[in-house]
C-alpha cells in the first residue's frame, strides 16, 4: 500500500516581536493507510502545529508534505480547501459543531459540501450516527447533547465522507476520562471495522496506551516513534 | 443548506435580531410616515394654491410674468381653451383677468390685486369659495360685485353689501374708477391673500381693466393629477408654438411656494437621512458583532472544506433576512401609519390656535398624508440596498479568518 502521509524535514518558525519560536525543528513522519497513531509529548512540543501542517491548515516554513498522493506545498488555498473537504476528516478538542444544526445536519455537512445526493446522504449519515451510538438522537441540537455525545457527532461528521485520513487534536481533552475512553473505543472500532486511518494528539496516558503507534514530540522534534510506551523513552 | 444555516443563525441571538429588525422597522416606518406626510402637505398646498390662483399650468401673453400689466392680454382665448380642455389630463381650465389697482372707501385706500373669475366654475374648485365667512361667494349673475379678504375688509371698514371704488390704469392706459359692492368676505388665513386679494366676476373685471368681451390675461389649466404636469406642459408648448404665448408651470408663477416646498423638503430629507443613517448603523453593528463572535465557527467551517465564498454567502443571506424582515416591517408600519393619517387626518388647529400659513400660503389645518406606492417601495428598497452594501465589510471578515489562529 502506498504511504498516506509523508512529511519530510518539516520546520515551522513563528516570529513575534523579533522573537522566533521554532515550533518544529525538522520533523519527518510517514503514515500508512489503516494506522491508528497517537502523537504525544508535553504541551508546546509542536503536536498541534504538525497536525495543522499535515491537514493543510497551515504551511511549513520548510520541508514537504504529501497527503494521499498530493504534495501540499504545491497546492493553492482553494485546492487545499478541496483536499481537506474530500480527503481529510477533522476532529477538534472543543467539538466545534454548528449550534444551529441538529446532530444529523452537522454530521452530513461535509457530504452536502461534496454534493452527495440527498437519499445517499441520509442513508450514510443514519448509518454513521448509529455507529457512533447516537441512533435516535439525530434530531437533537448540540445543546441537547452531553460533551461526549457532541464529540461523537463530530466524529460522525469527520468519518461520514469516508476520508483517507482523520486528524484529531486532543479529541478527549474536554471530556472526563471515562467518556474519553469510550470515544477512543469508538475511534478504534472505526479504525478496525472500517479501516479509517487516525492520527491524533493526546497527553492522556490512558489514551496513549490504546494507540497502536506512538510518536513522541519534544521541543519540535520527533523524540521517539514506536508501537507502545515501552518503545519510547521519556514519556 | 446555506440558506437554512443562515436563517437559523439569524435567530440564534433572538434578542439582538429582534432589536435590529424592530429598529429597522421603526426607523423605516418613521421615514415613510414623514415623507408621506410631507407629500400630503405639499400636494394640498399646491392644489389649493393653483386652484385659487392660475392653475398648475398658466398660459399667458409673452412677457406678462416679467411685467404684469393688462395691456398684453389674450384677445380671443376661446379656441385655445377648447383645445386645452380636450386633453385627457386636464381637469378644467379657468379664464382669468388679473390686474392691480387701488381700492378706496371713506375709511382708507389699499393697493389690491383684482382677479376676474368665472364664478360658477370657480365655486366648485377654488378653496376661496369655501372660506367665505360673511355673505356669500360670487355667482354668474353678479355684476359689479367682489369678494374680499377679512383683513382688507377691516382696513377699509367694509361689511357685506357696502360700496368701494376701484381705481386702475386700464388697457388703454387711462386712469379709471369703477364702483362695486362687497358680496362676501373670506378668510384664508394668509395675510397676503386676506389683505390684498379680491375676486370679481370676469365680465366686471374686463370692464374695470378695459378689456374686450371674451378676452383674458391668463388661461389657467388645472390637472386631475399633478403627476401629469410635465407631460401636459410639453403638449401645451407644442400646441401654442408660434403664438406669442408663454406656457409656465405653477413653480414659475408662484415661486415663493415652490421655493418654500423645496426648502422644507430639503430639511425633511436631512431628517430622513439622519434616521436612515441610524438604522444603517444599527444593522451594520449587528452584522459586524455577529460575524466577530463567530470567527471560530467560520474558521472551523473553512477547516472542514467550506469555501470562503460559501461562508460569505451565508453571512450575506443572513443580512438579507435581517433586511427583508426589517424593511418588511418598516414598509408595513409606515404604510399603516401614513394610511391612517391619510384616511382620518389630524386637526392641527388646536395645536396652533388658529390658521396656519407658510410663506403667505394658507395651509389646511387638517393634516393629511398622501401615500404613494413609490414612497413605500422606494424607501424600502433604498434601505434594503444600503443594508446589503454595508454588509460587505463584515462579510470580508467572515471570509478571511485565519483558520489556525482561530482554532487554537
Ligand atoms: N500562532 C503562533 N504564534 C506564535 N507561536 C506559536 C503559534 N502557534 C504555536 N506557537 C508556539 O509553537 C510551539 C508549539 O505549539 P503547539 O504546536 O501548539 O504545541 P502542542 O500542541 O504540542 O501543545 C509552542 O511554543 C507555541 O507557543
Ligand atoms: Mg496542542
Amino acid at each position: 500500500m502506498s504511504t498516506l502521509v509523508k512529511a519530510t524535514d518539516i520546520t515551522k518558525d513563528y516570529g513575534q516581536d523579533g522573537v522566533v519560536t521554532h515550533a518544529l525543528r525538522g520533523v519527518s513522519l510517514s503514515l500508512q493507510p489503516g494506522e491508528f497513531a497517537a502523537m504525544v509529548g508535553p504541551s508546546g512540543s509542536g503536536k498541534s502545529t504538525l497536525l495543522n501542517i499535515i491537514g493543510g491548515l497551515d504551511r511549513p516554513t520548510s520541508g514537504t508534505v504529501e497527503v494521499d498522493g498530493q504534495r501540499l506545498n504545491d497546492l493553492g488555498k482553494s485546492a487545499l480547501g478541496e483536499l481537506r473537504r474530500d480527503h481529510i476528516g477533522f476532529i477538534f478538542q472543543s467539538y466545534n459543531l454548528l449550534p444551529v444544526l441538529t446532530a444529523r445536519e452537522n454530521a452530513e455537512y461535509v457530504l452536502r459540501l461534496q454534493g452527495v445526493p440527498a437519499a445517499e446522504r441520509r442513508r450514510r449519515v443514519t448509518e454513521v450516527l448509529a455507529e457512533v451510538g447516537l441512533a435516535g438522537m439525530e434530531d437533537r441540537f448540540p445543546r441537547q447533547l452531553s460533551g461526549g455525545q457532541q464529540q461523537r457527532v463530530a466524529i460522525a461528521r469527520a468519518v461520514a465522507p469516508e476520508p483517507a485520513l482523520v486528524l484529531a487534536d486532543e479529541p478527549t481533552a474536554n471530556v472526563d476520562s471515562k467518556t474519553g475512553q469510550s470515544l477512543l473505543d469508538l475511534m478504534l472500532r472505526l479504525n478496525q471495522d472500517k479501516g479509517v486511518t487516525f492520527l491524533f494528539s493526546t497527553h492522556d496516558p490512558a489514551v496513549m496506551q490504546r494507540a497502536r503507534r506512538l510518536i513522541l514530540l519534544k521541543d519540535g522534534e520527533v523524540a521517539g516513534d514506536g508501537e507502545g510506551l515501552e518503545d519510547i523513552d521519556g514519556v | 443548506m446555506i440558506a437554512r444555516l443562515a436563517w437559523r443563525s439569524v435567530w440564534r441571538n433572538r434578542r439582538r435580531t429582534l432589536i435590529t429588525v424592530l429598529s429597522i422597522g421603526f426607523g423605516l416606518s418613521f421615514a415613510i410616515f414623514f415623507i408621506a406626510m410631507g407629500h400630503g402637505m405639499y400636494t394640498k398646498m399646491i392644489s389649493d394654491a393653483v386652484r385659487m390662483q392660475a392653475g398648475h399650468i398658466t398660459i399667458e401673453p409673452r412677457g406678462y410674468l416679467e411685467a404684469p400689466a393688462v395691456e398684453s392680454y389674450l384677445k380671443s382665448p376661446a379656441e385655445l381653451r377648447a383645445a386645452v380642455q380636450r386633453l385627457a389630463a386636464v381637469q378644467r381650465t379657468k379664464l382669468l383677468v388679473l390686474g392691480q389697482g387701488i381700492a378706496r372707501t371713506g375709511s382708507g385706500t389699499v393697493g389690491v390685486a383684482l382677479m376676474g373669475v368665472e364664478p360658477s366654475a370657480e365655486a366648485i374648485t377654488s378653496p376661496l369659495a369655501r372660506r367665505i365667512i360673511k355673505g356669500r361667494y360670487l355667482s354668474d349673475r353678479d355684476g359689479p360685485w367682489v369678494v374680499i379678504g377679512k383683513t382688507l375688509a377691516e382696513r377699509l371698514g367694509l361689511r357685506v353689501g357696502m360700496k368701494l371704488v376701484i381705481t386702475t390704469n386700464n388697457a388703454a392706459g387711462e386712469l379709471v374708477d369703477e364702483l362695486c359692492r362687497v358680496r362676501g368676505i373670506f378668510a384664508t388665513g394668509s395675510e397676503e391673500i386676506d389683505g390684498y386679494f379680491m375676486q370679481a366676476p370676469i365680465a366686471f373685471a374686463r370692464r374695470v381693466f378695459g378689456l374686450p368681451a371674451g378676452a383674458a390675461t391668463q388661461l389657467g389649466v388645472i390637472l386631475a393629477s399633478p403627476d401629469d404636469q410635465e407631460a401636459v406642459l410639453a403638449k401645451l408648448r407644442r400646441l401654442t408654438a408660434g403664438q406669442d404665448l408663454e406656457v409656465e408651470p405653477w413653480q414659475k408663477i408662484l415661486p415663493q411656494l415652490a421655493s418654500y416646498i423645496k426648502l422644507d423638503e430639503g430639511s425633511n430629507y436631512v431628517f430622513q437621512g439622519i434616521l436612515i443613517f441610524l438604522i444603517l448603523f444599527t444593522i451594520f453593528n449587528t452584522i459586524l458583532m455577529s460575524v466577530m463572535e463567530r470567527q471560530r465557527e467560520f474558521a472551523m467551517l473553512q477547516a472542514i472544506g467550506t469555501r470562503p465564498g460559501q461562508v460569505m454567502g451565508q453571512v450575506f443571506l443572513e443580512t438579507c433576512f435581517l433586511g427583508l424582515i426589517g424593511c418588511g416591517l418598516g414598509m408595513l408600519g409606515g404604510a399603516a401609519a401614513a394610511g391612517a393619517l391619510q384616511h382620518w387626518g389630524l386637526d392641527l388647529s388646536s395645536f396652533y390656535g388658529g390658521d396656519i400659513t407658510i410663506s403667505g400660503f394658507a395651509v389646511d389645518p387638517r393634516l393629511r398624508a398622501l401615500l404613494t406606492p413609490g414612497i413605500v417601495l422606494g424607501m424600502g428598497a433604498a434601505v434594503f440596498a444600503a443594508t446589503l452594501l454595508l454588509s460587505l465589510i463584515p462579510l470580508r471578515h467572515a471570509g478571511r479568518v485565519n483558520i489556525v489562529d482561530q482554532l487554537r
